[in-house]
């Protein structure tokens, strides 16, 4: 996979640009923080209706056989625009869990309604502060759950799950209707992310992996959806940096623009520099799907690119001085997304671990 | 196997071969001079094996090939610490410069050939005692003497003087007019009378930047490089000249897994300190930052082989991978506690980490501090407005000193 974008895919790069930047504004996104429950459904239809969800899905189930570089492209751009659901990376981590890890009756019975965005899927692995827990609390007997997965994203909205269970003694991957299942909203600082306690009782589930082989499978799971999640929080750090240029080369004091002043003008080249290096993160894990070294690209693209969202909202806001903390301004969107987001498929103290057993050979 | 690999290989492997004569081993103990010799018959052996002048026209000796090329056999020849870096001011910057404004063509030739086989060098004289960042600022002058010119002032900061055959220099011609007008670009034979170097010892032990002063230094109007008044905008054709450079993530300090080794072999609080939090969140985040550089470096290469013009992210490397090299060196001496007070100034800033932290200021300040590489983000890619400049506009006897 080369590192360079062909033609295609920097059409998909400016289309999802344009088309984002026409439909999603701050006044829609705005009201959706003081409410659980709701997302942006025209962020979402515009996912569907573009083919987004349908992308990286295998053609023979409704998908496009495109991959992370072209989603890639897509979630960079939902960061920029601060995207309304967290769909787009959890119903491709659901779908892959099946897709790598099912047999061919669940992709059959799964995928098609993942592809066309019908079906909204959602990765419960965490257990509290644990990402990947070595035996989680949820567990699985006889085909059923029991148990509660804490803050699952999209777990409001969910239709299916892919849950990482204590299968008992043994890990296991398992996918499971959560028609009958109880969601606890939590009322969170980033509301449109849909976090929900999922509490399973005696839920049937259908197991995908079992054993060690499903920490594995989890693990690549999770790796997959970090890179699309770097390249949400790339997109969003690269809007941060470019709200506070803009800024600073409008905004007057003491007799010239601000960013005349070094103390802001280096912040802001200073972001720069997290943003380019989260790109190159970004691109190169893209391009290593399939590759040995996939999960320590992985996890470095993931603690760049939280290092990159999270300096950047913060200096952004700091450049922007009291209007920075206004609700009106909306800055805050991108603040409580760079923490969401880091969050999200593992924090950057999980990603650390991860990256650094690789390095030194602690894990295979 | 695409030409560029095999171009690769072949050069990996002459390099290899070289390893038994030119490579560190072989090197250890020599004084400064007795090392200059041998790298000089390095230099010679480049030559002959047409790996001198990669990218530069035949007519002048060199192989007439790519940037790619060039860029390809210094990332490897970098990997084994042969000595080529008597000759990377000379190569790097002088000598371009010479081909590209030179006036006398035979002159120009024969002094190009001979540096590429490392028979002469030559050094760059920019940086002056009243400022380096501030280039144009510069005060040695540079008056009309019959038909030619007589300098006087004085040059610093300038690498391999000492052995340096001849050297560029930009000097004020008038100080009338605002200060990037009133400069012209020479070159000058560093054996004239009234021509002094002065090596300056750095803190990690070596002499490699000298003071040069120069005292009724006549020269003829034939060394001239630009129009008179016309200087400035050679010296800044001579610092654009190695925009893509070969570069190295880990800001020519030690590789991370010397780190990563080094935390395995130590013990903390009683248990390897690889198990710390604080040593592993640090291993984590350089590397995450050095392969975000590696990755910007091949995406450059990668677009270069596609004919594209590579994006302005290269001019991160130098800023981020020194600073970041200065943490992590302080961080494995502060790792080592009582066994780290030991100091060689022999060794390399490659291989030891005390090495690389006395040395690492100077690469955060030499060719372009941390602040005007910052500067020159902010405005030349993020078109920030220029700093204050009280100078601007004025004629240079009337700045204020």
């Amino acid at each position: 996979m080369s590192i360079l974008y062909d033609e295609g895919q920097q059409a998909i790069a400016t289309e999802s640009r344009r088309v984002l930047e026409a439909r999603v504004n701050k006044d829609e996104l705005l009201p959706l923080l003081e409410v659980t429950g709701k997302f942006h459904d025209g962020f979402w239809n515009t996912a569907k209706e573009q083919g987004w969800t349908a992308l990286a899905l295998p053609e023979a189930y409704g998908g496009l056989d495109l991959g992370l570089v072209e989603l890639g492209l897509i979630a960079h751009q939902a960061g920029r625009s601060v995207s309304g659901a967290p769909f787009l990376t959890g119903s491709f981590g659901a779908a892959k869990a099946i897709e790598l890890y099912g047999s061919d009756e669940q992709k059959a019975k799964y995928l098609p309604g993942l592809a066309s965005g019908e079906t909204i899927g959602a990765v419960a692995f965490a257990s509290g502060s644990n990402a990947l827990p070595v035996l989680p609390c949820v567990t699985l007997t006889d085909n059923r759950l029991d148990g509660t997965s804490t803050g699952v994203a999209g777990g409001l909205a969910a239709d299916i799950a892919v849950v990482y269970a204590n299968g008992p003694g043994m890990p296991v991957l398992a996918v499971a209707d959560l028609s009958g299942v109880t969601r606890s909203a939590i009322d969170s600082f980033d509301n449109s992310r849909l976090y929900a306690d999922l509490a399973f009782v005696r839920t049937p589930a259908e197991t995908l992996v079992v054993g060690g082989a499903a920490r594995d499978a989890a693990l690549h799971v999770l790796a997959l959806q970090a890179v699309i999640a770097a390249h949400e929080q790339t997109g969003g750090a690269e809007a941060m940096m470019e709200i506070a240029r803009d800024y600073a080369v409008t905004r007057r004091a003491f007799g010239q623009v601000i960013g005349a002043f070094q103390s802001i003008k280096h912040r802001i080249a200073e972001l720069y520099g997290f943003v380019e290096l989260a790109r190159a993160n970004c691109i190169h894990a893209a391009s290593r799907e399939g590759h040995a070294d996939f999960v320590t690209a992985a996890a470095a693209a993931r603690i760049s690119a939280t290092e990159a969202y999270d300096t950047a909202s913060r200096d952004c806001v700091q450049i922007h001085g009291g209007m920075g903390v206004t609700w009106e301004l909306g800055l805050h969107l991108h603040t409580r997304r760079a923490r969401s987001l880091a969050i999200e498929q593992g924090n950057l103290l999980f990603w650390e671990d991860v990256l650094v057993d690789r390095l030194t050979g602690e894990a295979a | 196997m695409s030409d560029l690999d095999a171009y690769r290989s072949k050069a990996a492997a002459w390099l290899e071969s070289m390893v038994p004569t030119y490579g560190k081993e072989a090197r250890k103990g020599l004084s400064v001079e007795e090392d200059l010799a041998v790298a000089r018959q390095y230099q010679r052996a480049k030559f002959d094996a047409g790996y001198a002048g990669i990218n530069w026209p035949t007519e002048y000796g060199g192989q007439g090939l790519g940037h790619l090329e060039k860029v390809t056999f210094d990332s490897e020849e970098m990997k084994h610490g042969f000595p080529s870096f008597y000759f990377g001011i000379s190569l790097g910057m002088p000598i371009p410069v010479l081909m590209q404004f030179g006036s006398d063509k035979e002159f120009v030739k024969e002094r190009v050939l001979k540096a590429l086989k490392g028979e002469e060098i030559w050094c760059q004289l920019f940086s002056e005692p009243s400022g380096g960042s501030d280039l144009a600022g510069l005060r040695t002058k540079a008056e009309a003497d019959g038909n030619g010119w007589k300098i006087n002032g004085q040059k610093i900061w300038t690498s391999w003087a000492q052995y340096s055959d001849y050297g560029v220099i930009v000097v004020r011609t008038d100080p009338n007019v605002p200060k990037h007008k009133g400069l012209t670009y020479f070159w000058v034979d560093m054996k004239a009378p009234g021509v002094t170097v002065r090596p300056i010892k750095l803190v990690g032990g070596d002499s490699h930047v000298n003071e040069v002063f120069f005292d009724d230094v006549k020269i003829t109007d034939d060394h001239r490089m630009s129009p008179v008044g016309g200087g400035f905008a050679v010296a800044i054709a001579t610092l654009m000249i190695e925009r893509y450079v070969a570069t190295d993530s880990a800001g020519f300090g030690p590789h991370l897994d010397l780190f990563v080794d080094l935390a395995k072999e130590t013990e903390l609080n009683g248990r390897p300190a690889i198990a710390d939090g604080r040593i592993r969140q640090q291993i984590a985040r350089n590397y995450a930052m050095r392969n975000g550089l590696q990755s910007i470096t091949a995406r450059a290469m990668a677009m270069m082989q596609a004919g594209m013009v590579p994006g302005p992210e290269g001019s991160l490397n130098k800023l981020v991978a020194v600073r970041s090299r200065q943490k992590l060196s302080e961080l494995a001496i502060d790792l080592q506690g009582s066994g780290g007070f030991a100091y060689d100034h022999h060794a390399s800033q490659k291989e030891n980490w005390t090495s690389s932290w006395i040395n690492a200021p100077t690469g955060r300040i030499a060719g372009g501090s941390d602040e005007t590489l910052l500067n020159t983000i902010a405005e030349k890619i993020l078109g920030l407005p220029q700093d204050h400049r009280p100078d601007k506009g004025v004629p240079f006897n009337q700045i204020p000193a």
